[in-house]
């Protein structure tokens, strides 16, 4: 694990010690040989997970995840290039810097062994992602996003660690290697209840859980597409992630203590995907898509069957993909107009036909056309909820109804019909944003050739 | 002020704070106590005008009164143990009285009302040792009574204490207010595990001095006693900017940095002795004193406050020398990874 790690600390002094004109490619290309690194860490044990050291380990659940974080980092770096052009020199490395502290931050957050650990590096990831959000966003709004951010998952994980600790008191070790051999059920009582409450509401707080996804919105509008990439694609699954590791150790208490929360987010899925569609706001939409679909992953992880893992993880890597394409074309079309209303610049598909593909593309690949993993994550989910109770098909049915109606509204509106007057002035596509957008995609349909590796533990 | 006069001034404070820590005898540490009282009023006032006189009036007067429930719990304590020599505090009134007396001497709730306002009426630097050295002496005794002390009445005034360092600071902009506040808050969470290992408070005081050190000495560097002339540090000095960001969220408890290291080790000792409500109630109430950091992050490094033109050129004084700054800022930012090494300490 150290020699991903390693390499990712040192892209730090690359930064630094570039020159003026070698900066952008200099940390481009060797994140991309990073993320070819991680690669090799998909080729798992079929019933075990690959052990690193004492501190690390991958398993097939954090192994994708893992993959999608490396795999973002160059086409975070592709995405920032033009609105930090005009940024002089020492800004610029300060923000690759943020990038690169929140992308070291994360990949030993997912491969952390020790609970503890897994929760200092879990709340270190604020602090870059506040910076940039707070020093590099916008709009004056960003202020109260990046407090609205930081609070909201502060006021959920402290209470986690406490349950942590009070959790290793109990058990003697809170390294995950040990517990998942040594498992036992937590006695019924009162305190378990709060302990249970406790350990989890750190985690519905990152997905987010629909009562308490408020920070989500302003915080994925007002950050730079750097920001919002990593915080679509990346922060939230930590979230779910956690989730998945943490509830192995809270059962059986969870029978039913997640009647709430499967109540909030069956609910909550069908209600941010109907507030999608009266959005005017586009970067706003695809914040409110992201809860919508993470919702979902909150009631498949909540049931706790085979399938919904597998749902869930395949979710977790499909929408951290797609949401982040999304994410990027909506700053091109920021980029050009300084406008995120969605109907100021319709009609693209005439003046940029390329980039029309990819926004074809990423709509479909969000409502989840088969045969993307899209699909499979949200299939398997709807199953597994549907063995779970049989009305939640009504639900379910409806939400994705509701998805595909809105992807399709946010894909109408921006590039079909006629142009806006104004807007036949804009500069054509970039490489550099034909290559993002290809880069986010490629995977994506990859993926549907062997979704395999993305199904998680319990494939 | 004379030199000569100034350094032994000082050296009767630092000779009066040594005595207390360490005596044996119950005497020879009010003795200490008086010394160090006395020779810091005139480094308090060391600028000669109304408002430093009523500081220091105000200072002299709370931590006097102290001094002699000190004296009574001393004599108390004396009657009925028959001895004069530092050990747990047997007799309960003598506890609870000498608790109270150190309580106020520290700044705790509800004995906190002085520290705001002594705190912003004098100079930075002697706000820096007011905040920092003044709270050794006090604590030292703490440590030494720790296995005496009523626990109902110490962890209420810790829990206040932390509630009223958050609340109180939210509504400050003035600099030195702040950080008044902010170590009623600290002292809170120092006193709060002190029954239950003695060392976390120390090492709680320890890492409190070097961020309090930082910070203090960062607002010298830019001579800033407002959240308004730290915002204009961007234009003179920009990487004073990181550095109050980073020492700031520190000082919040953020990991990973060294800030959280206190926090974790108090809320784990405080968890395996099978309190579970009052560190999470500790952990919550310190995410207000985390707010009133992030604003001033906010309007120091993380947004270019607006200003008119003429504010961007101050006057440009010869750069103060802080000597100790860098090994300050790496050992307030950095330490967390050294946390497993913490085990020696028992």
């Amino acid at each position: 694990m150290l020699k991903i790690i390693i390499p990712t600390i040192m892209l730090m002094p690359l930064t630094w010690l570039s020159k003026k004109n070698m900066i952008w490619i200099n940390t481009t290309t060797y994140s991309l040989l990073i993320s070819l690194i991680s690669l090799s860490l998909l080729n798992q044990p079929s019933n075990n997970s690959l052990n690193f050291s004492l501190m690390f380990f991958s398993d097939p659940l954090s192994a994708p995840l893992l993959v999608l974080t490396t795999w973002l980092l160059p086409l975070m770096l592709m995405a920032s290039q033009h609105h930090l052009s005009k940024e002089p020199l020492i800004r610029k490395k300060l923000y690759i810097t943020m990038l690169t502290m929140l992308q070291t931050l994360l990949i030993m957050t997912f491969t952390a062994t020790e609970l503890i650990s897994f929760y200092i590096l879990f709340e270190a990831t604020l602090v870059p992602t506040l910076i940039i959000i707070t020093r590099w966003g916008n709009q004056t709004e960003r202020l109260n996003a990046g407090l609205y951010f930081l609070f909201y998952t502060l006021m959920g994980s402290l209470p986690l660690l406490v349950a942590l600790i009070s959790i290793q008191n109990l058990t003697g070790s809170l390294n995950f290697l040990l517990i998942q051999y040594w498992n036992q059920a937590l006695p019924d009582s009162w305190s378990n209840i709060f302990l249970w409450l406790a350990c989890m509401m750190a985690f519905m707080v990152k997905m987010p859980l629909y009562g308490l996804h408020l920070w989500l919105p302003k915080a994925h509008v007002e950050a730079p597409i750097a920001g919002s990439m990593v915080l679509a694609a990346i922060l939230l699954k930590l979230g779910g992630y956690g989730m998945l590791r943490i509830t192995t150790m809270l059962n059986p208490q969870t029978s039913f203590m997640a009647y709430p929360f499967l109540m909030l987010s069956l609910w909550g899925m069908i209600m941010t995907s109907s507030i999608c569609l009266r959005q005017t706001d586009l970067k706003s939409l695809i914040a409110y898509s992201s809860v919508s679909h993470m919702a979902l992953v909150i009631v498949a992880v909540l049931i706790q069957t085979p399938w919904s893992y597998m749902g869930a993880t395949a979710l977790m890597i499909a929408h951290g993909l797609t949401s982040s394409m999304l994410f990027c074309l909506a700053n091109s079309n920021y980029e050009r107009t300084h406008s995120r209303t969605m109907i100021l610049a319709r009609g693209l598909q005439t003046l940029l036909p390329l980039m029309a593909a990819w926004w074809l593309l990423a709509s479909l690949t969000n409502l989840a056309l088969p045969p993307s993993i899209n699909l499979i994550g949200e299939l398997f989910v709807v199953m597994s909820s549907f063995s779970w109770s049989n009305i939640t098909i009504i639900l379910m049915g409806t939400n994705i109804t509701i998805t595909a109606l809105y992807s399709l509204y946010m894909l109408i509106t921006t590039q079909r019909g006629k142009y806006t007057h104004h807007i036949n002035s804009i500069k054509p596509s970039f490489t550099r944003e034909n290559a993002l957008m290809a880069l986010h995609m490629t995977p994506l349909l990859l993926l549907s050739l062997n979704p395999k590796i993305i199904l998680g533990f319990t494939y | 002020m004379n030199p000569l006069i100034f350094t032994t001034i000082l050296m009767t404070v630092l000779l009066g704070t040594m005595i207390v820590m360490m005596s044996s005898h119950w005497l020879m540490i009010w003795i200490g106590f008086e010394m160090n009282l006395l020779a810091i009023i005139p480094i308090l006032m060391k600028k000669y005008n109304p408002r430093t006189m009523e500081a220091s009036t105000k200072y002299f007067l709370t931590q006097a009164t102290a001094s002699m429930l000190l004296m009574m719990a001393i004599i108390i304590n004396l009657m009925h143990s028959g001895q004069w020599t530092i050990t747990k505090v047997f007799n309960p009134t003598a506890s609870i009285i000498m608790t109270s007396a150190l309580a106020m001497k520290l700044g705790l709730t509800p004995f906190h009302f002085w520290v705001p306002e002594v705190t912003q009426g004098i100079s930075l630097t002697s706000g820096l040792i007011l905040l920092t050295w003044q709270k050794l002496a006090p604590m030292s005794i703490l440590y030494q009574i720790s296995p005496s002390i009523n626990l109902n009445i110490l962890l209420t005034m810790a829990v206040l204490s932390i509630l009223v360092g958050g609340w109180g600071g939210l509504n400050q902009t003035q600099l030195r207010k702040i950080m008044a506040y902010s170590s009623i808050a600290h002292m809170g969470w120092m006193t709060a595990v002190l029954v239950y290992n003695p060392t976390l408070t120390m090492l709680n005081m320890l890492i409190y001095i070097m961020m309090t050190l930082t910070m203090f000495m960062l607002f010298i560097h830019s001579s800033s006693t407002t959240t308004l002339s730290l915002s204009h540090t961007w234009n003179k000095t920009p990487l004073i900017t990181t550095l109050i960001l980073i020492t700031l969220l520190s000082m919040g408890g953020l990991p990973p940095l060294s800030g959280f290291m206190p926090k974790w080790m108090i809320i784990q000792e405080l968890t395996k002795n099978s309190s579970i409500i009052l560190p999470t109630l500790m952990a919550i109430m310190a995410l207000l004193n985390l707010y009133f950091y992030m604003r001033l992050t906010y309007s120091t490094s993380l947004t270019m406050f607006p200003s008119t033109n003429n504010m961007k050129m101050k006057w440009q004084f010869e750069t103060k020398r802080i000597t100790l700054l860098p090994p300050l800022i790496v050992m307030s930012s950095l330490l967390l990874p050294l946390t497993p090494m913490l085990s020696i300490l028992d």
